[in-house]
């Protein structure tokens, strides 16, 4: 009954192509020439945008079809009321056969939404899609042989280059390329748990910190080869990371000028006398100092005016 | 006073090293004088800086010599234990005072144990 009812959308398809008039009536034409069993959002999407456009095409034509859709009324509320009023006024505005092609479209529609619903509860993997693509692959004993001796032994020059360079990645995948063929939504993308990680904690407790500790501390299995023993020590900072990174830990964001030209950092001072003269020479030192950020090299300085303040009432007696 | 000096000194002998590794494992400082020796590189790195400063006051011909001898009396007055003068360069597994080569931070003893046993790298016995 579905294929007949189908067999009879594509006709009348073909025959309200014929009859367009306007560009919202031919994007709706063109969905439902498009609807296939297989349900992709964007054409939902589509769906829901032309039937928008309907709805307002509707609103000017607003025929006597205003009280078709009473059939089946469950059916026709799970169908989106907008979808069923774009179907009807479809069918309003073509020229034959108005009741069938309506009732034709409400069925599409219905089946539409039943294998969303189907999808949306049992996901998009579909085994036969996955089983179908799958194939057998038949080796020849000469390949075999070939294969087990090169997993047994590495076989190597005297100058540590491989005997038999690696060609065979290329070759098992012959008979079929890695880019074609049909997706099979297997993997989905992860989006929505980065909101759910920013909801759950605040602060971690102690009991938390200790708990994660512990579970380190297990996890933490001894390395079981060269390898993972030069990325333990790399993560604990024993090893430097490669290549050489020379200014790993120094975050000195000055430029050269504020290292070399001290002098304005010199205004707490007196012009003369011999604190400035000693001042001057600290800052000479200060500016061929390659070891201090300038942070320090500020802070240096103000020590000094600190306790030359301190020394001020002193001082004046000299 | 002696309270605190000893509740952190025992928080000092109680560090744990991190544990997973497969040769031994120390939880206290090897005796007292290593400890001593300790405490004095930590004070002696917090006052590193104050020291630098008023020494430059002190050896300097250009600053009034009153000024001078106030930052010698500055300098005398900070802690004992925070001069670098007194920390000595002891082994670091058997607290040896002597006979330490600085490269390794090992008394000689413990130096010949280990290169003897092929667990320094790169040391091998001299023959020429």
């Amino acid at each position: 009954k579905s294929t007949a009812s189908k067999d009879s959308t594509t006709e009348g398809a073909s025959k309200r192509q014929e009859g367009t008039a306007g560009t919202p009536k031919q994007k709706l034409l063109e969905i439902i020439g498009n609807m296939k069993v297989e349900v992709s959002y964007r054409k939902k999407l589509q769906e829901l945008k032309a039937s928008e456009s309907k709805k307002q095409a509707m609103n000017r034509l607003e025929g006597p079809n205003g009280e078709g859709p009473q059939r089946t009324t469950e059916d026709l509320q799970r169908l989106n009321p907008e979808l069923v009023k774009a179907a009807s006024a479809v069918a309003s505005s073509l020229p034959l056969n108005k009741k069938q092609t309506e009732s034709e479209l409400l069925a599409q529609l219905r089946r539409h939404e039943e294998t969303t619903d189907k999808q949306r509860r049992v996901g998009t993997v579909n085994i036969r899609n996955v089983i179908s693509e799958m194939t057998v692959k038949r080796q020849s004993p000469a390949q075999r042989g070939v294969r087990i001796s090169r997993r047994i032994s590495l076989e190597f020059d005297e100058d540590g280059q491989r005997l038999r360079p690696e060609r065979f990645s290329s070759q098992s995948f012959d008979s079929r390329s890695l880019k074609e063929g049909k997706r099979l939504n297997i993997f989905t993308k992860a989006s929505t748990e980065p909101e759910r990680a920013l909801e759950t904690v605040s602060s971690p407790t102690i009991w938390d910190l200790e708990f994660a500790k512990e579970i380190a501390a297990l996890t933490a299995q001894p390395p079981r080869n060269g390898f993972e023993e030069m990325i333990q020590w790399t993560k604990e900072g024993i090893l430097w990371e490669f290549p050489i990174d020379n200014e790993v830990g120094m975050d000195d964001d000055a430029e050269f000028h504020e290292h070399i030209f001290l002098e304005k950092h010199l205004e707490g001072f007196p012009k003369e006398g011999p604190i400035r003269h000693f001042m001057e020479l600290v800052i000479c030192g200060l500016s061929k100092n390659p070891y201090l950020s300038v942070k320090q090299k500020i802070e240096h300085i103000e020590w000094f005016e600190k306790y030359f303040e301190e020394k001020k009432e002193f001082l004046q007696e000299i | 006073m002696a309270a605190a000096a000893l509740s952190w000194a025992l928080r000092a002998a109680r560090q744990v090293l991190p544990s997973p590794c497969p040769g031994q494992v120390r939880s206290y400082y090897v005796d007292w004088r290593m400890l001593r020796d300790v405490k004095r590189r930590k004070l002696a790195y917090e006052y590193a800086d104050e020291r630098l400063r008023i020494n430059a006051i002190r050896k300097n011909s250009i600053l009034p010599k009153e000024l001078q001898e106030v930052a010698d009396k500055e300098i005398a007055a900070l802690p004992r234990d925070s001069c670098p003068v007194r920390i000595r360069n002891r082994c670091v597994l058997t607290s040896r005072p002597r006979g330490v080569r600085r490269r390794w931070r090992l008394s000689r003893i413990v130096f010949r144990h280990f290169a003897d046993h092929a667990q320094m790298s790169g040391v091998q016995r001299a023959m020429w």
